[in-house]
């Protein structure tokens, strides 16, 4: 099973995954066409600064027990059993933001615009390589192998100054 | 290795086959990850409040700029600095040409029918050409030094009537060149202007002194010092370089600069220096646009030019052919990746304008009154270089290029050529048999589907479909060096394109030569225009600038689009950040200027669009 794996270590802030994430659930899926602008779309993940002012990328943990899919009242999330991800049906979402308010990191949120349903990270639903991973030029998030027992199993080299925060 | 690959298969095998010489070819998988504000335009580090970034959650800077400011701003600091250099090359050139002229330098000058034209045109007086040559030189440079306030003087005599007019309807005659440029930074400056209009017609003006007088000018000045291009026959590529030659490779834009080696390498001096390093004699290679423009001029310097082989992203390559024992650069297009490569060849540099100052080159301060003795030391330079390196440098010159390229195109020698004016060529495009005119232009990059693919494919595609291609700039080199402008790429072409180049023994894409033979290319655009008496949006004719690199191209823009022509882009401008701007630039400018810019980065729907844009201005000229 795929996981993206978080080096907050190595984020320089630049938000480029985010403009990705904007792009790929975009009409056009371009980052020079994304409408940046546009105040009902909103990116799934975020690079939000920590208590040292350091800037730490956060994306969807697809959780191993996730409390999203336990508080959601009409089984619009699920974790799917064969790659683990957890999922969001929008036909079935009611907008009734026990996810939001259960997510313990903060990445699911009421649809911008219209607020009627919930928006998370779909792994870039199809895709090989989702796109946060693919534009992130400092190797801040990457895409890792995981074993059924959620080991990880092959993590990317570590900086040398520190390791996981 | 990842590498960029290139529509120049020699060139790629040869990289391949050099995997111990870094190139730009190898550093672009490195940098393939972009940022996406960047290239939307919407990063703004004008204040210490950012670097702001526009996202759907932070639609505004900190102090209130909207996307529209953001990337008007940052366009209009583009097209500034782009102009600035043209700006720039036109005033030494204009400096260079009055100090000849006042009898301070013993260069003569090889165009002297040219600058009595000119100086009937600008009703420049002078009893004799070095009285001309500083009149016009003094007319140029006042212009340039103008304030704001005070309009360029020979705008109205070089521009066409109707755009002349139309510039004056929409208030945007430049006045003094460098003030325009000067004021668009003061504009542009952390919280002054907000307008994005105001500096999208600031734009407009920056591309009318860009055009006319940083690429149009600067080619006049240059006939007039270094002879006028002739139509003939030249050789381009790696194979121009000879072994048993010193071989010089220059770099840049300012002929009006290294014009001055092209005499003085064929002295008995020179032979002697050439012996005792144990050489044959000196020779000239030709890379980026001031190898286009002694190319275009080569007529003037058969003996010294080897030829010109290729553009901005093969002169790395070049000089890892071990070949090359100097390089000399005057200007832009002189890659900081040249340096690592020059040490690892041993090839010393010598740079002539400290504009263009490489970090490992020595300065050699360039004044045309000093010019033998500038010359003689670079002369002495390159035979040092030779004597020192070849015995441990390995050469590896590939089999590559064209002996039959067609060149020496200018607005004059194309009117000439077909028999002193463009009857026979509208006739032909009126009679169907040329579909219309793509002038293709500009840079290389190696982004835009690799190096001069786009380029390439899209010119190929363009022959076929009976378009006949104008190429001017870094495309020359990318076309010239895959046989596009040799006579036998007329096979290439449609039935029809490809008999009218049988019948004259042209290729179907004509090679103006440098970037600043854009502004030839202008010029040719105005005289059709004059012929049939129409305005130049009317035309059966489209700019494309498929590869544009750099801010000059996007001054070069600047101008097509106050000309009133469609231009094509394959990468945009860093302007889609902001709806605005995109929507006035591919769109509403076409009601003021008549303008637009086309941004399409597949080959064969460009082809599509640009067909459908010859089309409709072919109807509406009732064809």
């Amino acid at each position: 099973m795929k996981r993206i794996f978080i080096k907050p270590e190595l984020c320089a802030g630049c938000k480029n995954c985010q403009v990705a994430c904007l792009a790929e659930h975009s009409p056009t899926s371009s980052v020079w066409l994304v409408n940046l602008s546009d105040q009902s779309s909103q990116p799934r993940n975020s690079v939000r600064l920590n208590d040292q002012n350091r800037p730490v990328p956060l994306t969807c943990r697809h959780c191993s027990e996730p409390e999203c899919v336990t508080a959601c009242m009409t089984g619009a999330l699920s974790k799917d059993p064969v790659t683990g991800l957890v999922q969001h049906d929008p036909e079935s979402c009611a907008g009734c933001w026990m996810c939001v308010m259960s997510c313990p990191f903060g990445m699911i949120a009421p649809k911008a615009g219209e607020r009627k349903i919930a928006v998370k990270c779909d792994f870039c639903a199809g895709r090989e390589m989702p796109r946060c991973v693919e534009a992130c030029p400092t190797g801040a998030i990457t895409l890792v192998e995981i074993s059924p027992t959620h080991a990880v199993a092959a993590v990317p080299e570590r900086s040398p100054e520190g390791g996981i925060q | 290795m990842a590498v960029c690959i290139s529509a120049d298969k020699v060139l790629n095998d040869f990289l391949l086959s050099r995997s111990n010489v870094e190139t730009s070819f190898n550093r672009v998988p490195d940098q393939a990850v972009k940022c996406g504000f960047g290239m939307q335009g919407v990063c703004c580090r004008l204040c210490s409040n950012g670097p702001c970034r526009i996202t759907p959650n932070s639609p505004r800077g900190v102090c209130g700029a909207t996307p529209d400011t953001m990337v008007a701003r940052n366009f209009l600091r583009a097209v500034a600095a782009g102009a600035a250099c043209y700006l720039h090359i036109v005033e030494n050139a204009a400096v260079n040409l009055r100090e000849i002229g006042r009898g301070n330098s013993d260069l003569p000058l090889k165009g002297t029918t040219l600058l009595h034209e000119l100086a009937d045109r600008l009703a420049i007086s002078g009893k004799d050409i070095n009285e001309k040559a500083a009149g016009l030189a003094d007319r140029v440079l006042e212009d340039l030094y103008r304030p704001r306030s005070e309009k360029m003087q020979l705008v109205e005599k070089l521009a066409y009537g109707p755009r002349f007019d139309k510039w004056c309807e929409l208030g945007i005659l430049p006045g003094g060149a460098k003030s325009e440029v000067f004021d668009a930074l003061v504009k542009t400056s952390t919280n002054l202007s907000s307008d994005p209009l105001d500096m999208l017609l600031h734009s407009l003006r920056l591309g009318i002194t860009t055009g006319l007088y940083g690429l149009a000018m600067t080619n006049r000045i240059n006939d007039v010092i270094w002879g006028e291009p002739e139509i003939r026959t030249a050789r381009v590529g790696f194979g121009v370089l000879d072994p048993d030659y010193i071989n010089i490779m220059v770099t840049g834009h300012q002929h009006s600069l290294v014009g001055i080696l092209q005499d003085s390498l064929l002295s008995p001096e020179a032979a002697a220096t050439a012996g005792n390093a144990g050489a044959k004699g000196f020779r000239i290679a030709g890379s980026t646009c001031v190898g286009q423009d002694m190319q275009l001029r080569g007529a003037h310097c058969t003996e010294i030019f080897a030829g010109q082989t290729g553009n901005n992203f093969t002169s790395e390559a070049l000089v890892a052919t071990g070949a090359i024992d100097l390089v000399v650069s005057d200007f832009n297009c002189t890659l900081p990746g040249l340096e690592t490569v020059c040490e690892q060849m041993r090839v010393p540099q010598i740079c002539l304008d400290d504009v263009a100052k490489k970090q490992n080159a020595d300065y050699l301060p360039f004044d045309i009154r000093n010019s033998r003795a500038i010359a003689g030391k670079i002369m002495r330079a390159a035979a040092d270089s030779f004597a020192a390196r070849r015995q441990d440098v390995v050469i590896n010159v590939p089999s590559h290029g064209y002996d039959d390229v067609l060149t020496g195109l200018s607005e004059k020698t194309l009117k000439s050529f077909l028999g002193g004016n463009y009857k026979p060529l509208i006739d032909l495009i009126a009679a169907g048999e040329i579909k219309g005119i793509a002038a293709v232009v500009g840079c290389s990059n190696l982004t835009a589907r690799g190096h001069d693919v786009f380029t390439v494919g899209m010119t190929r595609e363009l022959i076929r479909r009976d378009i006949i291609v104008l190429s001017a700039g870094c495309t020359s080199g990318a076309l010239e060096n895959v046989g596009l402008m040799s006579p036998a790429a007329a096979e290439l072409a449609g039935t029809k394109l490809k008999a009218i180049c049988l019948k004259l023994g042209i290729p179907p894409v004509l090679n103006f030569g440098p970037c600043l033979a854009i502004g030839r290319l202008e010029e040719v655009a105005a005289d059709i225009a004059a012929e049939m008496g129409v305005d130049l949006p009317q035309l059966p004719l489209v700019i494309s600038a498929p590869q544009w690199l750099e801010e000059q191209a996007l001054a070069d823009g600047a101008f097509g689009l106050a000309l009133g022509l469609t231009l094509h882009l394959a990468i945009p401008p860093f302007i889609t950040g902001s709806e605005l701007v995109t929507k006035v630039l591919t769109g509403d400018l076409e009601q003021i200027t008549g303008g637009r810019v086309i941004v399409n980065g597949d080959i064969n729907s460009t082809v599509d669009q640009l067909e459908a844009v010859i089309n409709t201005k072919r109807a509406g000229l009732g064809l």
